[in-house]
């Protein structure tokens, strides 16, 4: 390529990322606008708000008016994330990126076409339009291409004996410890597809979930804190930066490397957990969504690492930083929180409730509920309850203790999911203006 | 005039209320050796760093290879080659790696980059080397590969930081003459050092700069034509008798500033001549010389070494 088609090639791709961005935008005020039409229709000051908003959301979806437009929203919500990282994947020039723009595209149009999702032609005309831009340039087709620092990365995460030995120590010590917590729970007597062996499939189901989640919440923000600044403190870094690599290019290839190994200790503990069938009392949704959780949490918090690996010199002021950050934020937070809500719930609309004013009760069970959404822990343990005790995985009616009437409620794993999307996709964007911005406020350099 | 591949015109760089570059004016012209010569802390690294859009410039401009430093990084980026002072190390990459990451990092596509990395590392002598650790060379090595990573987008212009500092003499003369090999390949070398003795084996072009600024450049010849503002020329004869023929024939000729003795030296006597004129000024009063049937021993020009005139230009201010 010669200086001049490198130039070009840049506008192309911040034209491209710039489309996504403001699709992503888009959505966000939509779904802005969502909530505040709801929430005018929750203090009913319109009688028919909500069957109005289905009506025009989500023609062709049945069930309650307001969970729908819920649903609705949190679509829109989903949209704005996918958007948002699509337009750091185009930047990057990641190759999955147009591949995902399609489906993009395509599950809009599903959702267009099944769910009677009103607002799917606008994702689909920003993903549309960003492939014509890409796609009809011959120097930004052909610029697609794998990650270089994805591949290096991996080319020496995976060598050797290392990775090997990494992964082998990990499988043993889960497969003792799935052991021990059989060992504990089995009792003469319990015979397969029995209710008490169905219990001890569940313990191993949940023991072992428990575990890759504390290992993840561990490993995640630990592999992905040291990215940046460890090229910083080899002085590798300048190298990267005289090359034509771009800001995204290096964050998005870094995460991919970390994600991918935490990806495959993932999969590996999959034969473990999927031991749980063999007792029963386990379903594979349950499988599915405890799979979703891990994944999801994995990724925000490879990127709480990475933006503080972006924001910082030190590799130990980043390590530092992000493990704090995701501690406050899954358990300091959460915990603390909800012991005041709980406690003020039972004071203010309890059966002798101070004050019965249900708008008000049904903030506090939102709020609660969000809580519960920002701990992977407490979603997981939430969602499994609730399928397993109401075989609900969706939407369902919460009754207010005030008056008796019902407000809709996702299962956690959705908001969790949605949320945590949201908050990657973030700092994501946000990771690659930090790169930018220590790059600009650069210190002197001594000979 | 030839061509400038690196021009910059009153560039300056301030880090707070320290300012490391100061005005500089530099010009590079394709093709050269360019020498890039001050003390320690004035201001080398800085230039570099804004030459090779890691650093911005407070005020002032750069271009490269026609590219503003400012306005097309990217650009820029694609038509230079930097090595660093420091060698980036990544301690668990092969050779072939280590190429491979920056060819991919350039845009190189994956079927071309098998056949560029064994031109590479032939180029800089290190085939034998291909499946080593990177972390296992030595620092010669580690320097010629470093420079091997320059080349692997085939940059017009390559701009190295010291690239022999702490080297030992045999790798040194090696990466000397692998510079000297690229140049004639085309490529325009633009590098600092503190070594005179490199300047001024290979160099084309010098550019001094303390404090900030640039106080002297240009090609090798003009510089020394510039800072001698007049030529010495040491006549040898068998005897005092013979050198007081030298100082009469001399006396009167256009162009002789002064006439001084020297200490005889194994019996033979020495005059030295302070002269003005050109080249062939001094052809002339060679001839002046032998027609006046003076028998001479030697008749040299003393050219006065790059360190008296590095001495002579800059003032010792270190920032």
């Amino acid at each position: 390529m010669t200086p001049e088609s490198v130039s070009h090639l840049q506008r192309v791709l911040e034209r491209a990322a710039r489309i996504l961005r403001i699709g992503a935008l888009v959505n966000g005020a939509l779904a802005g606008l969502i909530l505040v039409l709801g929430i005018i229709g929750a203090l009913r000051i319109f009688p028919d708000m909500f069957a109005t908003l289905h009506r025009l959301l989500l023609f062709n979806t049945p069930g309650a008016d307001d969970a729908t437009v819920t649903g609705a929203m949190l679509l829109a919500l989903l949209n704005l994330s996918l958007l948002l990282v699509l337009g750091v994947g185009a930047l990057a020039r990641e190759t999955w990126t147009l591949a995902a723009l399609f489906a993009l595209a395509l599950a809009n149009l599903g959702a267009l076409i099944g769910l009677g999702y009103t607002l799917a032609p606008l994702t689909i005309a920003f993903a549309l339009y960003t492939l014509y831009v890409i796609l009809r340039d011959r120097i930004a087709r052909g610029a697609f291409r794998p990650n270089p620092v994805m591949i290096k990365e991996l080319r020496g995460r995976m060598r050797g004996v290392r990775a090997f030995v990494v992964l082998t120590v990990y499988l043993s010590l889960m497969g003792g410890f799935a052991m021990l917590l059989y060992l504990i729970y089995s009792t003469a007597g319990r015979d397969p597809g029995s209710a008490a062996a169905g219990e001890i499939g569940r313990v191993l189901f949940n023991g072992v979930f428990a575990v890759e989640l504390l290992l993840i919440i561990f490993i995640a923000p630990a592999f992905t804190a040291g990215s940046i600044t460890g090229e910083r403190e080899r002085q590798t870094y300048d190298l990267l930066r005289t090359t034509l690599l771009s800001n995204a290019s290096f964050v998005i290839g870094k995460l991919e490397s970390a994600l991918g190994y935490v990806m495959l200790l993932l999969l590996a503990g999959i034969p473990l957990q999927a031991f749980a069938f063999l007792f029963g009392g386990v379903s594979e949704t349950e499988l599915l969504l405890s799979l979703t959780i891990l994944v999801i949490t994995a990724i925000t918090l490879g990127t709480i690492g990475i933006y503080f690996s972006a924001g910082n010199e030190r590799t130990l002021n980043a390590s530092v930083r992000a493990y704090s950050t995701t501690l406050i934020l899954l358990f300091v937070v959460p915990s603390v929180i909800s012991l005041i809500l709980a406690v003020l719930n039972g004071f203010l609309f309890g059966v002798s409730g101070l004050f019965p004013y249900a708008p008000l009760e049904a903030v506090f069970v939102y709020l609660s509920h969000f809580l519960t959404s920002i701990n992977p822990l407490a979603a997981a343990v939430t969602t499994q309850n609730l399928l397993v005790t109401q075989q609900i995985a969706g939407f369902y009616p919460f009754t207010l203790s005030v008056d008796g009437t019902t407000i809709p409620l996702a299962s956690p794993w959705i908001n969790f999911s949605i949320l945590y999307t949201a908050a990657a996709s973030i700092l994501l964007t946000l990771t690659i203006r930090a790169v930018r911005n220590l790059d600009e406020r650069e210190l002197p350099h001594t000979v | 005039m030839t061509d400038m591949i690196i021009v910059t015109k009153d560039l300056v760089k301030q880090f707070g209320k320290f300012t490391a570059v100061n005005g500089l004016s530099l010009q590079v012209p394709a093709g050269s050796i360019y020498g890039f010569v001050g003390p320690n802390g004035a201001g080398k690294t800085t230039t570099m760093r804004m030459l090779t859009t890691l650093t911005r410039p407070t005020h002032g401009e750069a271009w490269v290879a026609g590219h503003s430093v400012t306005a097309d990084p990217r650009a820029v980026r694609r038509a230079i080659g930097y090595m660093p002072d420091e060698f980036g190390v990544y301690d668990d990459m092969r050779v072939w790696e280590y190429l491979d990451f920056f060819a991919a990092c350039y845009d190189i596509p994956e079927n071309q980059r098998k056949p560029l990395i064994s031109d590479l590392l032939e180029l800089v002598d290190l085939t034998h080397r291909r499946d080593d650790m990177v972390d296992k060379l030595s620092r010669g090595m580690k320097q010629r590969l470093s420079l091997a990573r320059t080349l692997a987008h085939d940059p017009s212009v390559l701009i190295l930081d010291e690239p022999a500092s702490g080297l030992d003499p045999r790798a040194r003369v090696e990466i000397r003459e692998l510079l000297v090999e690229l140049s004639k390949m085309g490529k325009t070398i633009f590098f600092s050092t503190h070594i005179l003795a490199d300047v001024s084996e290979i160099c084309t072009h010098i550019g001094i700069i303390e404090a900030g600024q640039m106080i002297a450049q240009g090609s090798m010849n003009d510089m020394r034509a510039q800072l001698q503002p007049h030529r010495e020329i040491t006549v040898t004869v068998k005897d005092s008798d013979a050198a007081a023929l030298v100082r009469s024939t001399l006396e009167s000729f256009p162009g002789v500033i002064g006439i001084k003795d020297l200490e005889p030296k194994g019996g033979r006597s020495l005059v030295r001549i302070d002269y003005s004129g050109d080249d062939d000024g001094v052809a002339a009063m060679s001839g002046a010389i032998n027609g006046a049937g003076i028998a001479v021993l030697g008749f040299n020009e003393e050219t006065k070494d790059l360190e008296a005139i590095f001495m002579r230009v800059t003032k010792g201010i270190v920032t």
